[in-house]
């Protein structure tokens, strides 16, 4: 009978660490690098503008090379086409310490948001969009680094899209 | 050797009061089981029919999971129409459909009321909405409403008041009842259309909730997703309308899981009152038991004879009561947060139920029965 008991106690206990939530910290250097992508640059692109500034001063098919975090949303990726959206870096979103289940929405920040987002658009050599998920062709997630090389598409209302034919993703973030 | 079957069935019948009562007991926590089982059931077939997987649902970024709040340009159907080439368009009329979805006040003709849901609509909206069927009476004119047919549950008004020609209030305006409509057990039959411009000019609003659109075979809701990320200006996200309901049944998910516990509660109460009845039952044949022992019969013999006769008695109240809940449970309409829906007993809610029932016969006669058995034939027999 006790042992009956001892080995009930045992299995409550695996249960309960087996089926807790996880506290260890997710790690993200690996970002981007574990992919053969076609689309991933392995070299950081020089002279990279943040995606607020180039809301002012790209104009509608100008080759860009922007800067920023996937975000802007709490879903910033489009399931099934190869397509996200990111924020201008200077935009801050809520610390780990504050608990924030999706900080990558910038859900404190909206008005700056409005400002600084751009849609990016992963396209092929016809510049056709990639089908499938940015996150498994790029190795990438929510508020991972990311610099875009592309062409701009602007319109009347600011709204800026890119292009992308080469996406490089900064390790760790 | 077994005891003869007869044997355990008359037994039944040789305690006739003691029997109906132990009946109406077990009958009781299996009804119980039947009316939380259905209601779980319910709740999640009424939104596993709501959504399309061809319908995309595009409102307000800000409003977050409640179309309710959402607000967007009025414009916004037919931008979207413009814009992308993934609506179903058949005999020239394009299959989105505009609306403005709000609770508000209303009041019936016989003086009750409560929160009521209102969808003000145009003529593309049965487009989308393909399980909306008018079963009674005609579309809605200026000063209309057609209504679904758990509307008066959701109001807690009577039936009687939801008739056609009857009149109900809201927003400060009387409507007349024009039809009513079905739709399959979708969350839309605890609602109340009327015509989207008439809708606008009694509310005073320009702006629209969302925009629905009914998407062809060739296109994905991946594009309208696209748009909306594009067009930032105009603060717009989509959705399936299939993962909308999907994420309310996420938010209802700690009323279902505490309803679970209920069924729990109630199979566990039901388990001891079994206990309490079996032990009560077999305390009375001591003499009795240890007379079958000591003519011969084994132990196991009679446990399962005792066992029997309570699975008899469970099985018996289960199909009480899931005679009763199918005829005057299944069906009923329940009011809840998001509108209404019926209490479901469907094969889930019957296995659950009547499982429980036979669980009940079983656990509860096996105690009662050890004990009996473990005594001495030779005390037993002078037992009193």
């Amino acid at each position: 009978m006790k042992m009956f008991f001892r080995l009930g106690l045992l299995s409550a206990l695996l249960l309960t660490i087996g089926c807790g939530p996880t506290n260890v910290a997710t790690k993200n250097n690996d970002v981007g690098m574990q992919t053969n992508s076609k689309y991933v640059s392995t070299t950081e692109p020089k002279g990279a503008i943040p995606v607020g500034e180039a809301r002012e001063v790209i104009a509608d098919g100008q080759e860009v090379t922007l800067v920023g975090l996937i975000g802007g949303s709490s879903k910033p990726f489009v399931d099934g086409l190869a397509a996200f959206t990111i924020v201008d870096p200077k935009v801050p979103y809520c610390a780990d310490e504050e608990g924030c289940p999706t900080p990558w929405d910038y859900c404190c920040q909206t008005d700056a948001v409005k400002q600084n987002i751009a849609t990016i658009k992963v396209v092929d050599e016809a510049g056709k969009l990639v089908e499938g998920n940015a996150k498994e062709l790029l190795n990438v997630k929510e508020l991972s680094t990311v610099v875009i090389q592309g062409k701009a598409k602007r319109d009347d209302l600011g709204n800026l899209t890119v292009a992308a034919s080469k996406v490089y993703v900064q390790p760790g973030k | 050797m077994l005891l003869p079957w007869e044997y355990g069935v008359r037994n039944l019948a040789r305690r006739p009061m003691r029997t109906a009562l132990t009946l109406v007991a077990l009958a009781t926590v299996v009804m119980l089981v039947f009316v939380v089982v259905g209601f779980i059931r319910g709740l999640e077939q009424s939104l596993a029919v709501s959504g399309d997987d061809n319908v995309v649902l595009v409102y307000s970024v800000n409003s977050e999971e409640n179309i309710e709040n959402s607000s967007i340009a009025p414009g916004s159907a037919s931008l979207l129409a413009a814009s992308l080439d993934s609506a179903v368009k058949r005999y020239g009329v394009l299959h989105v459909s505009p609306e403005l979805f709000l609770g508000t006040r209303v009041k019936t003709g016989d003086g009750e009321g409560g929160l009521g849901l209102v969808r003000g609509v145009s003529l593309t909206a049965p487009l989308v909405r393909r399980s909306v069927k008018l079963v009674e009476g005609n579309w809605p004119g200026d000063g209309e409403v057609i209504v679904g047919r758990l509307v008066a549950a959701k109001l807690g008004s009577s039936p009687d008041a939801m008739a056609i020609g009857n009149s109900i209030d809201f927003e400060g305006k009387q409507w007349r009842i024009r039809g009513r409509f079905t739709a399959g057990g979708a969350a839309y039959e605890s609602e109340i259309w009327c015509t989207l411009s008439d809708f606008q000019t009694t509310t005073k609003r320009q702006d629209i909730s969302l925009v629905a659109m009914l998407l062809s075979p060739t296109s994905s809701s991946a594009e309208v997703e696209l748009f909306c990320k594009e067009r930032t200006d105009l603060e717009l996200r989509s959705i399936r309308e299939t993962d909308y309901y999907a994420m309310l049944q996420q938010h209802y998910k700690p009323v279902r899981m505490l309803a679970w516990l209920v069924v729990v509660l109630v199979s566990g109460a039901g388990i001891f009152a079994g206990l309490n009845m079996m032990y009560g039952a077999v305390a009375g044949r001591i003499r009795e038991i240890a007379m079958l022992q000591a003519i011969g019969y084994r132990r196991r013999a009679i446990l399962i004879s005792l066992v029997q006769e309570g699975v008899l008695l469970a099985a018996a109240s289960s199909l009480l009561s899931g005679v009763i809940a199918l005829t005057l449970l299944n069906g009923m309409a329940v009011r809840f947060t998001m509108g209404a829906f019926t209490l479901r007993i469907d094969s889930v809610a019957i296995l659950i139920g009547c499982g429980v029932g036979l669980l009940l016969g079983v656990l509860g006669a096996l105690p009662p029965a050890f004990k009996a058995l473990r005594a001495e034939v030779a005390t037993s027999l002078k037992a009193v």
